[in-house]
């Protein structure tokens, strides 16, 4: 499994404004509305996914799930 | 490195008054005694840090860490100095050896263990986000100490994320009090306690409880929000019905109702990690940035003070976080904001945050620059790590167009230990300079000139370490060749590189020529630690030369360039005391030796820990107090830090020497079976010692003898003594002459009194109308010198000088107290009479005084 470059989806709970896209590098956010909030978008590596689940840590926003996405298969992967 | 400690993380923070009592937290806290540790595990706004700051006694050791203690230089130095303030005495010698190069976390902790195992007080030590410094080598060390706790240290973790640390085992030993975000969090009863005369009912409490779960932050802001609100219901139920982040929403609530100005001031001061007046100014470009701090810490908004005296602030970190994302939300560029930052902390003489702000405006070039200029401040004060870290903000392609600051990494890695890829960055900066010179960018083009001869040193460096001493010789000379005249440093490094090459191989000549020539360099650039450092080397090498006045000397010039202050002069007076020892003046020796111990530990080099006990327990042997050289040598053994010289002198053979003298042959030939049998100067103690092994086993040591004397004719200093031991084992006169001739202008005399009664009979034979001879006899005939007794006013009773002798042992406190089958309490109740009665507060101190007032050799 290529450890580099990949597109992931991180599922929180709770609201998130879309403006804090530019504080998670650009990820795009989306409400859902079942109350939580997706962040997707291309991370360069493990450390920048690491950098990134931090950075929800330090807001205390519980976390759902972490998923890596194949770009060519819209469907989510198990990682 | 101390003048460096940002002060206000070595400060308690001061709690707020008036917040909730929540007696069920304490009691658990409470609990510190047989608790290994206490963790405080929870996300941010739990209030972790007013919990432990109430926790913590007062005159506790707090640390509040930051990122860059991930460099395990930063986080114990801030962790030792903490504990030293504490308890004064107790990490100096530690903090010693950290500062002066590598060493072994395990050996640095091991010393301030020791001492603390028998601390007559206790010490309460807070690492607070501590997830902000939390890695593999941090842990390492932390995992040592847990494992070796004393009991009278009580430690407690705050962090943002469980440690990786053996949780797992405490817990299962009972060993853990652990405070989770479930603890923390505010019940009902807390939550109403909170908005106590607002004027809430207990619908509104409930709410907030529920929509908060009890998350203090929330609550926290919720109470800002509702200041001065009318409808605090109708704020209340909107805040229950939406389900946007709760601090997000809070946030928003707390801004809007605030005037413009100060709402533009939290978000633009947001991005620096701590505010004070000037630096707000500066970032905002408007002036009352001191008022603007105080103020919001009189309304609670969002500011923890850092000192007490109302200087440095920083923001709530979760706020932090807030205000930095709403500032990039709305701003999307920030970049002028922190090109102003890094202007004022590069004024302010911090060139890291410099640094931080100029690559987080995009300014690599700038930080490029900023890092170039800082890197020679930092080799000198050894924080290579700080530069290493910079290698992964500044993009290569602008490292490759600059090969002063190329050689300044090249410089970092090494002191990192990170060798692969040097050599390939030495050829790119050989690249560089080879191409057209406006191609390449130097901030100080002075610097310029000097990278060629660099480039072969760091070549000699890494040949060195890769075992390849010939290679370094080479390219050593290449450096040296080429360096440009003034370039001090650089000529010094290439030559101690060349000396220590010849050393390995036992080219003395060669080696001691390379130390003189680093030796003077060093002068000449005025670093006159490092001149001490070469000189003990130097009066070494002589000593083995058999120039015993040369090396004198050497150690007599090197203190009169400094004079007592500096560090290493300590190192001068135990080197001094050798000399003494050697001629037979134990008084003078022991004099030596006292000096040195007044001057402290910051006098030290970092191998004088070792040396001076060393040194001591030649004296007591001297004397004939064979058990207590025996226990200086083990406590020597203990201290002992190796630096990248040959350990020509191995401390378990002069161990050896002792229990030859004790008449113990098993032990002494348990350690002889481990010296290889290859004759080489590095191994010549050893053999020299086995030879005298032999010698006391009724064994033939002629030959061994023999072979060793044929190999050491250029080293004066160890032919003398196999002189001496031919001359007995083969009942050799024409050896014993010879000895005599060499050692005669030097004055030696110790290496034939030593030998005793057979000794003294050859030399009366031999010579008896020689004044050399006449006075070595004197010598040996005088009375065993007789240590001046004890002259405490209040003299230690026999169960206190007891506990002494087994403070000078490497036991901790628990096995002091087996030994002499007490508690550890009757342990640390004697330790501290004892050290009153010393005037002393510290093991350390203990120790070396009692050596002095001659307490410890009966």
């Amino acid at each position: 499994m290529n450890h580099e470059s990949a597109w992931y989806e991180i599922r929180l709970h709770g609201r998130l404004d879309p403006r804090w896209a530019a504080w998670f590098d650009g990820m795009t956010l989306r409400t859902h509305a079942d109350g939580t909030t997706v962040l997707h978008g291309p991370l360069a590596d493990q450390a920048a996914l690491h950098g990134l689940l931090q950075r929800l840590r330090d807001l205390g926003l519980p976390l759902l799930s972490v998923d890596r996405v194949d770009l060519d298969q819209p469907q989510r992967k198990q990682s | 490195m101390a003048g460096l400690l940002v002060e206000t993380k070595l400060f308690r923070p001061r709690t707020r008054p008036g917040l909730v009592d929540r007696p069920r937290l304490d009691e658990r806290l409470l609990r510190k005694d047989g608790t290994g540790l206490t963790l405080v595990s929870a996300p941010a706004g739990f209030g972790k840090t007013t919990l432990v700051s109430e926790w913590a006694s007062d005159g506790a050791a707090w640390v509040s860490l930051e990122e860059s203690d991930q460099d395990p230089v930063a986080f114990w130095t801030y962790v030792l100095t903490a504990l030293d303030r504490a308890a004064p005495g107790v990490a100096d010698d530690a903090l010693t050896v950290l500062q002066s190069g590598p060493a072994p976390i395990e050996t640095i902790l091991a010393s301030v263990l020791n001492e603390l195992s028998v601390l007559p007080g206790e010490i309460d030590l807070v690492l607070d986000d501590y997830h902000l410094a939390d890695s593999l080598e941090i842990s390492r060390g932390m995992t040592y100490l847990l494992d070796h706790l004393p009991p009278q240290l009580h430690l407690l973790i705050s962090t943002r994320a469980d440690p990786a640390l053996p949780l797992a085992r405490l817990r299962a030993r009972g060993e853990l009090v652990e405070v989770r975000a479930a603890d923390l969090r505010f019940t009902l009863e807390e939550v109403s306690s909170y908005f106590t005369g607002m004027g809430l009912d207990a619908d509104a409490i409930a709410t907030l409880e529920e929509r908060t779960e009890g998350w203090i932050a929330a609550l926290g802001l919720a109470a800002l929000s509702l200041r001065g609100r009318s409808d605090a219901t109708g704020f209340i139920n909107d805040f229950a019905g939406d389900d946007r982040y709760i601090v997000d929403y809070l946030v928003d609530e707390v801004l809007d109702r605030e005037p413009a100005q100060v709402r533009r001031f939290l978000l633009e001061t947001s991005i620096v990690d701590r505010l004070t007046g000037s630096l707000c100014d500066a970032v905002t470009g408007q002036p009352g940035g001191r008022a603007m701090l105080e103020s919001l810490e009189r309304q609670n908004l969002f500011v923890v003070p850092l000192d007490d005296r109302r200087q440095w602030y920083r923001y709530h970190h979760l706020f932090a976080d807030v205000l930095r994302a709403r500032l990039l939300a709305e701003r999307g560029d920030i970049t002028d904001l922190h090109r102003r930052a890094a202007k004022w902390y590069d004024d302010a003489g911090d060139t890291v945050a410099a640094v931080h702000h100029a690559v987080a405006a995009g300014d690599v070039d700038h930080a490029a620059d900023l890092v170039e200029l800082a890197v020679p401040a930092l080799r000198r004060d050894r924080q290579e790590a700080t530069i290493r870290r910079w290698l992964d903000d500044i993009p290569e392609d602008v490292v490759r167009r600059r090969p002063v600051l190329a050689i300044g990494f090249v410089g970092a890695l090494m002191a990192s230990n990170e060798f692969p890829g040097v050599e390939q960055r030495l050829q790119d900066i050989e690249r560089q300079l080879a191409g057209p010179a406006d191609e390449l960018v130097v901030v100080d083009r002075s610097e310029l000139e000097r990278l060629p001869s660099a480039i072969e040193t760091y070549r000699a460096a890494l040949d060195l370490i890769a075992g390849h001493p010939p290679g370094t010789i080479e390219h050593a000379a290449v450096a040296l060749d080429l360096a440009i005249p003034g370039d001090d440093l650089t000529i010094a490094a290439a030559s101690a590189l060349s000396a220590l090459a010849s050393w390995a191989g036992g080219d003395i000549e060669s080696a001691h020529r390379g130390y003189a020539a680093a030796a003077a360099g060093l002068e000449r650039a005025g670093h006159i630690s490092d001149v001490l450092g070469c000189s003990v080397t130097l009066a070494d090498l002589e000593m083995t030369q058999g120039r015993l006045r040369q090396a004198e000397a050497t150690l007599e010039r090197a203190l009169s360039l400094a004079g007592d202050g500096i560090r290493g002069a300590s190192d001068m007076y135990v080197g001094l005391s050798r000399i003494a020892w050697e001629r037979n003046d134990l008084d003078a020796a022991t004099d030596y030796l006292r000096r040195a111990e007044e001057l402290g530990a910051a006098s030290d080099l970092p191998q004088n820990p070792y040396r001076w006990r060393l040194a001591m327990a030649r004296i007591r042997e001297a004397e004939g107090h064979l058990d207590s050289a025996l226990n200086l040598l083990d406590a020597a053994i203990t201290v002992y830090v190796g630096d990248f010289s040959p350990n020509v002198r191995p401390l378990t053979a002069v161990r050896a020497r002792l229990l030859i003298r004790q008449g113990d042959l098993s032990a002494a030939q348990e350690w002889a079976d481990s010296v290889p049998d290859e004759l080489s100067y590095l191994h010549e103690y050893e053999h020299i010692t086995a030879a005298r092994l032999m010698m006391a086993q009724r064994k033939d040591a002629v030959p061994l003898l023999e072979r060793l004397r044929a190999a050491a004719e250029d080293r004066t200093g160890s032919l003398i003594e196999i002189l001496v031991l031919q001359a007995l084992a083969g009942r050799d006169p024409a050896a014993l002459e010879r000895a005599l001739t060499l050692a005669e202008p030097e004055g030696y005399v110790r290496v034939f009194v030593a030998e005793g009664e057979p000794m003294l009979t050859m030399l009366q034979r031999l010579r008896p109308a020689s004044a050399y001879v006449r006075r070595l006899l004197d010598a040996a005939r005088q009375p065993t010198r007789v240590s001046t007794p004890q002259t405490l006013l209040d003299p230690l009773s026999d169960r206190e000088l007891d506990v002494l002798r087994l403070l000078t042992s490497e036991l901790d406190g628990p096995s002091i107290a087996r030994e002499l089958v007490v508690s550890l309490n009757t342990v640390r109740t004697h330790t501290k009479h004892i050290y009153t009665k010393l005037g002393v507060n510290n093991r350390r101190a203990a120790i070396r005084r009692a050596h002095q007032l001659g307490l410890l050799t009966r």
